[in-house]
């Protein structure tokens, strides 16, 4: 069995390629549209892969479109069983168009994919992130994307580097600008501690109890969309749920934040899950290890002078 | 911008997909099986999608032109469909066919081509959500700019429409990429992109009298084996978590004593 593994950027590949090895394949083949390091490359082949196939970068640049049309041209002459293909925003895209040129079936932001009886079979997260689909993906080849996390990585055997312009035209969009996030960036991904806070909060100064917390502590703060995309309170890479950030902290602590399934999919990974409700039946009661019915203007202030108190400072 | 709203001369037809599922908020999953209680649920319009008429409704005000709504489905209702045409669509299309049930990505693409190519043959601009409320699958845009050959611009959250050219502003994860390209084109809009419209009494009434019309198979050239899946759903299942779910109610004075030592307890060997 023959799997293409490829994404949007070097480490995403690797991630991939770490990923496509739990389904013990005879060859592992990467595609990429960056060129590679050194250390990048020894990394693939640690992950497993013998080649490393350069499309150039103009296809990536051009767009979704040329970008499916040349991975297309690679995989009819690869012919692999299986290919995989990392669910950043634009390998998602990518991967949308390329199961229409192929007439492939396709599952998107697959978290696994497994051999099945007749075909692969894929694992996603459906109807709002409280449940999981099975879906079975019998065609040659099988498609999917796929939202799984970096593994440990080791260095191995560089792969041979080959290039591959497949000089196919495709409609084009043109990037004019990219404009980065102003503040550097938080990786809540890894974070350990997190305080996140959710409309519970009823004006953007007093987020200061939670920030205070989270500085007593030692963690990141995080929050729910409304905080993030309506009230713009802040930055939209602190947004924890199924269009934002899935984290996995020893602890999360939850502060008016209600618990809907939008969100539970961005932290149901938690170690331990501490919130604050004013109300006894929020969907996150259910959803916590301890879960304080209390306002929490009320009780924040105090804790924090408990804390201080305790943790010395 | 200014630049491109000057250049605004072409009337642009507009078609917004727009699927209707379960309303996810309210599904509960069933106790021993865990499967969703999909009979009991209510059906809405999928929320990004009604960005996308929103979205479609404001360029229509800028530069005039038409806002077609298209929707496909097992059981497309009329009811939910009369909601966009009164926040301001001009007429919608739909089509309902129980294969539908299990379609895929693939499936669901080609039904709305299909529809497209029958009832608003020379669109300048499809606009869809950039994924649905119960699939989450972020492929219709993309496939069915695919199947047009065109080109797509995905996760819009700011969009400006010129002459035969469209400019927007996408959210990816390196920051926010602004792009352009020719119509026609498919685009794909998030929640952030605006805030769409409750219409009011007098709009729902008008939207009475707006054409909606149903279409079968036959009428858009598909038979059933063409909404054949690719792709095929075997399970869905609740996830479960694992909490303790103990709960502290009481004196605040007392329960903020509680949480201080909950916290430390969990905050692990930091400071
Ligand atoms: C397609 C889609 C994707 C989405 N993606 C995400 C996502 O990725 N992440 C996300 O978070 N949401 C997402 N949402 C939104 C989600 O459905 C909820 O609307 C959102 O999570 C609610 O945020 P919240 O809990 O802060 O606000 P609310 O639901 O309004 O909850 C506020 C809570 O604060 C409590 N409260 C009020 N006052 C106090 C007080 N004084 N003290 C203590 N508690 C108080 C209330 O009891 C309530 O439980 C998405 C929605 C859609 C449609």
């Amino acid at each position: 069995m023959k799997v293409l593994v490829a994404g949007e950027k070097p480490e995403q590949v690797i991630t991939t390629a770490n990923y496509a090895k739990s389904l013990n394949p005879a060859q592992v083949v990467a595609a990429a549209f960056k060129p590679f390091t050194e250390n990048e490359l020894a990394m693939l082949g640690g992950a497993g892969v013998e080649k490393l196939i350069h499309i150039p970068e103009k296809y990536l640049a051009s767009g979704a479109a040329a970008s499916a049309a040349a991975l297309a041209e690679l995989v009819k002459k690869l012919d692999p069983a299986l290919v995989l293909i990392y669910a950043s925003k634009k390998g998602v895209e990518i991967c949308g168009r390329l199961a229409q040129r192929l007439d492939a079936a396709y599952a998107s932001e697959a978290f696994a994919v497994e051999k099945g009886e007749k075909g692969f079979v894929a694992k996603r997260l459906v109807l709002g992130g409280g449940y999981v689909a099975t879906v079975s993906l019998n065609s040659k080849p099988a498609l999917a994307s796929v939202k799984v996390s970096a593994s440990e990585t080791s260095q191995g055997m560089k792969p041979a580097v080959e290039e591959f312009d497949p000089g196919i035209d495709a409609p084009a969009v043109e990037v004019l600008e990219t404009i980065k996030p102003e503040k550097t960036r938080v990786d809540l991904e890894k974070a350990s501690l997190i305080v996140s806070v959710g409309r519970g909060f009823k004006k953007k100064e007093d987020l200061s109890l939670a920030e205070e917390l989270a500085k007593l502590i030692g963690a990141e703060i995080g929050c729910s969309r409304p905080i993030s995309g309506d009230l713009k309170w802040l930055e939209e890479e602190r947004h924890i749920g199924l269009s934002g950030k899935r984290v996995r902290p020893n602890l999360y602590i939850a502060l008016g934040i209600s618990g809907q399934v939008q969100h539970l999919v961005g932290m149901r990974d938690s170690k331990t899950v501490i919130a604050v409700n004013i109300d006894p039946n929020a969907p996150m009661a259910t959803e916590s290890d301890y879960y304080f019915v209390a306002d929490l203007y009320k009780i924040l202030p105090l804790t924090i002078e408990i804390l201080k108190k305790k943790l010395g400072s | 911008m200014g630049t491109y709203r000057m250049m605004s001369r072409t009337m642009p037809d507009i078609v917004v997909c727009v699927k209707q599922t379960v309303d996810v908020y309210q599904l509960k999953p069933h106790p021993e099986t865990l499967a969703p209680q999909l009979s009991q649920a209510q059906w809405k319009n999928s929320d990004f999608d009604l960005n996308a008429v929103e979205e479609a409704v404001r360029i229509k005000e800028k530069s005039g032109g038409k806002v077609v709504v298209v929707s496909v489905g097992p059981e497309v209702k009329q009811l939910l469909v009369r909601e966009c045409l009164a926040m301001g669509a001009d007429e919608a299309y739909i089509l309902s066919d129980p294969s539908l049930a299990q379609a895929d990505g693939a499936a669901t693409a080609k039904a709305l081509a299909a529809v497209i190519k029958t009832a608003s043959p020379k669109w300048d601009i499809i606009l869809c959500g950039e994924a649905s409320l119960d699939q989450n699958a972020y492929q219709t845009g993309p496939r069915l700019a695919e199947i047009f050959n065109v080109p797509h611009v995905s996760y819009v959250n700011k969009l400006e429409v010129g002459d035969r050219v469209l400019k927007a502003w996408r959210a990816v994860e390196d920051g926010v990429e602004v792009v352009s390209c020719s119509l026609p084109a498919v685009v794909t809009v998030g929640l952030e992109i605006n805030t769409p419209r409750l219409p009011s009494l007098l709009m729902i009434r008008a939207a009475q009298k707006k054409p909606l019309k149903e279409l079968s198979l036959n009428d858009v050239g598909l038979t059933k084996d063409d909404l054949m899946p690719r792709a095929e759903t075997l399970e869905v299942k609740a996830l479960k978590t694992e909490r303790r779910r103990q709960v502290f109610e009481g004196k605040v004075e007392e329960l903020a004593e509680k949480l201080a030592e909950r916290i430390i307890a969990h905050m692990g060997g930091r400071r």
